[in-house]
């Protein structure tokens, strides 16, 4: 427990929320939780702060004044793989899904408790635990190689999110078997409970745009209905 | 306020009048043409037997007064036809010639006119044939001249005449019902698609409209309808806004309320006394304060959205093997029926049915004891049991409703929960197209159950 503690104090988060009294709260708690707290009040703002320093994790409101968290999520996404969590206060389907469409790894909604927030960023940072295995697996001329978090297509890198790498990887591991929803959101993203379908919809819309050579007819990631997913090549 | 008899629908009615007008008017002009044209025939047909009878008077009265040889070869000779009798009433006998037929069949009463010296005429039946009687006095008192001539053919055709008015009746008549019945279901159409339109509204379909009417009768009720659904449609839209603005509102002050209450517990040790045990209730009730905005909004949200679309099909199993590890202790039995018992449904709202099934078990009845997943007649069957005192009888109904506090004994007293947890289980149980209730637990203690229609693989 100490040791892990000592881990998130490494941890740099950048919270953007135009609420001041959020970030003070926000701000103490997640101090107490072990993590170094920055604090941004706007999107252009966000923007300097990141260019200045570098921060293990982005918790960015959608609601901003000025440049919105929507597109604050799409500059990021388009610089890096930078973690970004959502803060938002609407739980509707199409907020959760642009958010997450614009590149985010997680969401959590107003009003989101430290302790949980904490969660999640853990899980999102998590580092493959275990002593290195040096493996690798192959489907048609896809190569996942865990370890250093690389994906070869046809010999070409492809470059993928923290998150689309660690949902690539789960299916890989498991070599064709299904693997539920529930356990992807477990593994992936740490939800225990209550994980939304929702993320894990979005991510692997997106992850099958960057490995699939169509995306329509994919062949490496496969939905099994009422199930999961697996992975291809489709029996 | 109900009728005892169920009045006829109105296009019926409507079919029935038109059915019934049609009807008397045809059946008057049927009677009119059979009463004229009858009339006139029979008028015709005696007259000519009438004449015809004068001229074989004259020719019998003067075969008579030459003496009596030759009179009966005269009447024969008069009787060409087969369907007239000819018969001579004389003092002490009677002459027939033609068909034969019983001269009692003759009316006394007619021949006593004849004998008075009155020529008569009247239709009668002889044997059983319509025939027309003329009846006249010979000269000089000599006999009575009877002559019966048949009226088949002419009966023929009135028969005829009257078959086809009365078949003309009755299929104006029918003709009717169906012009009526098919006239009142055009004119109804437009009600139809209104009754369409507005059950699409009630059924939460706001954009349901009909469509723009080029009858002058029928364009005020199709605006009227529409404008009065797209009021409607706005209100529900400003509603929703007005709902998503206030969770909005209130969502922010409850993030800062519950990170400075959770900073604050983590130094509760450190405050003393009175101070402490304030501090204490401030955090717990600003958590519950919390989850109860938390369920209220969901709460308000399901009452508002219709999308079935993203339902999907999910194992219920499944749904309660990975609630459970999380939410119960491992000796709780868990019992799940193969096949794995699919339903379609939104997972977030089945992991709320669940969790809080199992929390409410925990709250007030020492928590569950057996959670089953069963199949049953085409539906899945959830079954969530506790070993606690049970839910009184009046109470069943109750509890689901919206902060319904439990009464109950065994309830830990300072944790009541948000009052809305059993209300959220109906309302998604609702969305879900399937029922929740409770009963008693063999051998003591409640059995929450929810039923949720199946789908096959």
């Amino acid at each position: 427990m100490t040791t892990e503690v000592k881990q998130d104090m490494d941890f740099s988060v950048l919270l953007v929320d135009d609420d001041e009294r959020i970030r003070q709260a926000l701000g103490l708690a997640l101090a107490d939780e072990g993590f170094t707290v920055d604090e941004a009040v706007s999107g252009e703002d966000a923007l300097d702060r990141l260019d200045e320093d570098s921060f293990d994790v982005v918790l960015l409101d959608l609601m901003l004044p000025g440049v919105d968290g929507l597109q604050v999520c799409r500059t990021l996404r388009a610089q890096g793989d930078l973690p970004i969590i959502i803060v938002t206060a609407r739980t509707d389907t199409p907020d959760v899904i642009a958010g997450l469409e614009a590149g985010a790894d997680d969401y959590v909604t107003k009003p989101l408790v430290a302790s949980e927030l904490a969660a999640r960023i853990r899980a999102l940072l998590r580092r493959r635990g275990g002593p290195r295995q040096n493996i690798s697996y192959r489907v048609e001329d896809l190569e996942i190689w865990p370890d250093e978090g690389v994906v070869h297509r046809g010999g070409e890198e492809i470059r993928l999110t923290r998150t689309e790498f660690r949902l690539l990887a789960e299916l890989a591991a498991a070599g064709g078997r299904i693997v539920t929803r529930e356990q992807l959101l477990q593994r992936v993203w740490g939800y225990d409970y209550y994980g939304d379908t929702r993320l894990l919809d979005v991510h692997v819309r997106r992850l099958r745009t960057k490995v699939e050579h169509n995306p329509e007819d994919p062949v490496f990631v496969l939905t099994v209905r009422g199930a999961g997913y697996k992975i291809g090549p489709p029996r | 306020m109900r009728r005892p008899l169920r009045r006829p629908s109105l296009r019926w009615r409507v079919a029935a009048a038109l059915g019934l007008g049609s009807l008397l008017v045809t059946s008057l002009l049927a009677v009119a043409t059979w009463n004229l044209a009858s009339d006139y025939m029979l008028r015709q047909r005696e007259q000519s037997v009438t004449r015809q009878a004068q001229v074989n008077l004259r020719l019998v009265e003067d075969a008579v007064s030459k003496g009596s040889e030759g009179l009966t070869e005269l009447l024969t000779g008069l009787t060409t036809s087969p369907d007239s009798t000819i018969m001579l009433f004389r003092r002490d006998d009677v002459l027939t010639s033609g068909r034969q037929v019983d001269p009692g069949a003759v009316p006394p009463a007619l021949l006593a006119m004849a004998r008075d010296g009155t020529p008569a005429r009247q239709r009668l039946h002889a044997d059983g044939i319509p025939v027309v009687a003329v009846v006249q006095p010979l000269s000089a008192g000599q006999g009575i001249y009877v002559e019966l001539f048949q009226l088949s053919q002419l009966d023929r055709t009135f028969r005829f005449i009257s078959g086809l008015l009365v078949a003309g009746t009755v299929l104006s008549g029918l003709i009717g019902v169906a012009l009526g019945s098919w006239a009142s279901r055009r004119a109804l159409r437009p009600l139809t698609e209104l009754t369409v339109a507005a059950s699409r509204i009630a059924g939460g379909d706001l954009k349901a409209r009909l469509p723009d009417q080029d009858d002058p009768d029928l364009a005020p009720l199709a605006s009227t309808f529409n404008s009065t659904a797209d009021a409607l449609q706005q209100r529900v839209l400003r509603d929703a806004r007005f709902a998503g603005d206030v969770s909005h509102e209130l969502r922010s002050p409850l993030t800062t309320m519950v990170n400075a209450a959770a900073v604050l517990r983590r130094r509760q040790a450190e405050l003393p006394g009175t101070t402490g045990k304030a501090l204490g209730l401030l955090t717990s009730e600003v958590d519950r304060f919390a989850r109860m905005v938390v369920d209220l909004m969901e709460i308000s949200r399901a009452d508002q959205d219709v999308d079935r679309d993203e339902f999907e099909p999910l194992d219920v199993g499944g749904l309660v093997r990975g609630a459970a590890p999380l939410l119960l202790p491992p000796d709780v039995e868990i019992v799940v029926e193969p096949p794995p018992p699919l339903v379609l449904g939104d997972r977030r709202r089945l992991d709320r049915v669940i969790a809080n099934l199992i929390e409410n078990a925990g709250r007030h009845a020492g928590g569950a004891v057996r959670i089953a997943v069963l199949h049953r007649d085409g539906k899945v069957r959830l079954e969530v049991d506790d070993a606690g005192p049970g839910v009184p009888e009046e109470m069943r109904e109750q509890v689901f409703e919206r902060f319904t506090r439990g009464t109950r004994a065994g309830s830990r007293g300072t944790d009541t929960g948000s009052g809305l947890g059993l209300a959220l289980v109906a309302e998604h149980v609702r969305r879900h197209h399937g029922h929740v209730w409770i009963e008693d637990r063999p051998g003591g203690g409640a059995r929450f159950v929810v039923e949720l229609p199946e789908v096959g693989r």
